[in-house]
């Protein structure tokens, strides 16, 4: 880790090399984003709606959305989706470099592995996962609400006007923190645990599969740092 | 011609096992493998979950003087929705991952094709124990992500919060019945059933080197996440959704 920032500090990154990753991360993992957000709404929308059904209070499901949707939810999955997505394979690739032994040949040819393959996936994750989690938190809202007009049968408006009443600015700046962190988070345990991958295709898929329990623990727990930070 | 394939492989599974050529120690070991990997993730996760539905719960209740609710909904949202799924998303990563990488690379290493020429049903030996081993596992690791997750909320709730700790644990069981606990273990034996079908799908049928193991891997957690989050709305439905 702190290799990897003297590696990076000194030289700019390349950038043509960011823009691809982040195209890469951004753009790919973003249909499978989109369905687990919708779905992630729908079922806050239906969850919501039975938690508050027996005090009579159904019409109180907007604010539930809100509140548990985009402060916690939103971020939350999208991160955890881009983990499963990009994030392995991050570990993947650097891990069929490692035992094709072309980060050696990197390494002969004196570039530094860490600055060419590590600097442009973390820049490109941290620039598009922030973005991801808006997009996210506006398909959860979303379909939320097509759930609890169309499928449940409530007010839209009265919805809405909940729905606005458990939201601040601030919680949209707190949900860009969250997915800078996150991203950070995914792309260092990704890259590190493909760069330690072991020998043979046992050794990728071990390293693919030991990434994605890690970067998900670590991003749960931090979530929760964050959110005592934020709400505590 | 994915589907069908796939429908194929779970029509093999389901006869193996019906068949009784599905060893008992392999199937045990494998269980006991899967559990052992899953079961740090889960609670792992679950725990903080648990203390962030607490933290924004308890700020929620404050502003109508309810916080004596707390518990019944901490217990009832990790009990009907996020026990299932997350620790159904960690098993996916952990326990789905690991079939699809150890399947892949004894198909790259045409372990499995040796496996026929002695023939030997290499269904009935290598994905049939796995695939068994995580369907039973799953219901098993949820009710540990329940238990953990309600832990994490009453670590937040009265242990840093200061809430009173009688009324956290006798309010717990307000909104939470039977009827839901059969519903988590449903849903997770659904989920488990999804996750091993697509993992072992993908890993039996991976090709293409070293390379491709990996790729049967990534693409193992991303499809059975998708699969069974599209699944868990239409059970959510099916069981709840009656009831209005």
């Amino acid at each position: 880790m702190a290799d990897f920032v003297r590696a990076s500090w000194n030289r700019p990154p390349p950038t043509g090399q960011v823009m691809a990753e982040a195209y890469r991360i951004g753009v790919k993992s973003l249909p499978v984003l989109l369905i687990i957000a919708v779905f992630v709404g729908t079922n806050l929308s239906l969850q919501g709606y039975n938690a508050f059904k027996p005090l009579g209070g159904q019409y109180m499901v907007g604010l539930f959305v809100s509140m548990a949707g985009v402060r916690e939810m939103a971020p939350v999955i999208a991160a955890a989706m881009i983990a499963a997505k990009a994030g392995t394979e991050m570990a993947t690739q650097i891990a069929v470099m490692r035992i094709r032994e072309q980060i050696d040949a990197l390494e002969v040819m004196a570039v530094d592995p860490l600055w060419f393959l590590v600097t442009p996936r973390l820049l490109g994750i941290a620039l598009v996962l922030p973005a991801l989690t808006i997009i996210s938190i506006f398909a959860t809202l979303l379909s939320a609400y097509l759930v609890a007009v169309w499928q449940l049968g409530l007010n839209g408006a009265q919805f809405l006007s909940f729905a606005r009443e458990g939201l601040a600015p601030m919680d949209l700046l707190y949900c860009v923190i969250k997915g800078l962190c996150f991203g950070i988070v995914i792309a260092v345990v990704g890259c590190f645990f493909g760069f330690k991958a072991g020998r043979g295709p046992e050794g990728v898929g071990r390293a693919t599969n030991g990434a994605v329990v890690t970067m998900s623990v670590v991003v749960v727990f931090l979530n929760y740092f964050l959110s005592e930070l934020f709400y505590g | 011609m994915t589907l069908g394939r796939m429908g194929l492989l779970a029509w093999n599974i389901a006869r193996v096992t019906f068949n009784g050529n599905v060893s008992l120690p392999g199937f045990l070991e494998h269980l006991y493998k899967v559990i052992i990997r899953c079961l740090l993730p889960v609670m792992a996760v679950l725990l903080p979950f648990g203390m962030v539905m607490s933290l924004q719960g308890l700020d929620i209740f404050a502003l109508y003087g309810t916080q004596r609710m707390l518990s019944s909904f901490v217990a009832a949202a990790i009990i009907r929705e996020l026990s299932p799924v997350m620790a159904c998303v960690l098993v996916a990563a952990q326990g789905g991952a690991s079939i699809a990488a150890e399947l892949g690379a004894m198909r790259i290493k045409e372990e499995i094709d040796a496996t026929e020429v002695m023939a030997v049903d290499s269904v009935a030996h290598h994905v049939a124990p796995r695939f068994l081993a995580l369907v039973v596992a799953c219901p098993l690791l949820d009710m540990l992500g329940c238990v953990s997750g309600i832990a994490g909320g009453y670590l937040t709730a009265v242990l840093m919060n200061g809430e009173p700790s009688g009324t956290f644990v006798a309010e717990m069981w307000v909104m939470t019945t039977w009827y839901d606990l059969l519903a988590t273990v449903l849903k997770s034996l659904v989920f488990g059933g999804i996750i091993g079908l697509v993992s072992s799908y993908l890993g039996y049928n991976a090709r293409g080197g070293a390379a491709g193991v990996g790729r049967a891997v990534n693409d193992s957690v991303v499809y059975s996440v998708l699969a069974f989050i599209t699944a868990n709305y239409l059970l959510t439905s099916a069981i709840y959704g009656g009831i209005t």
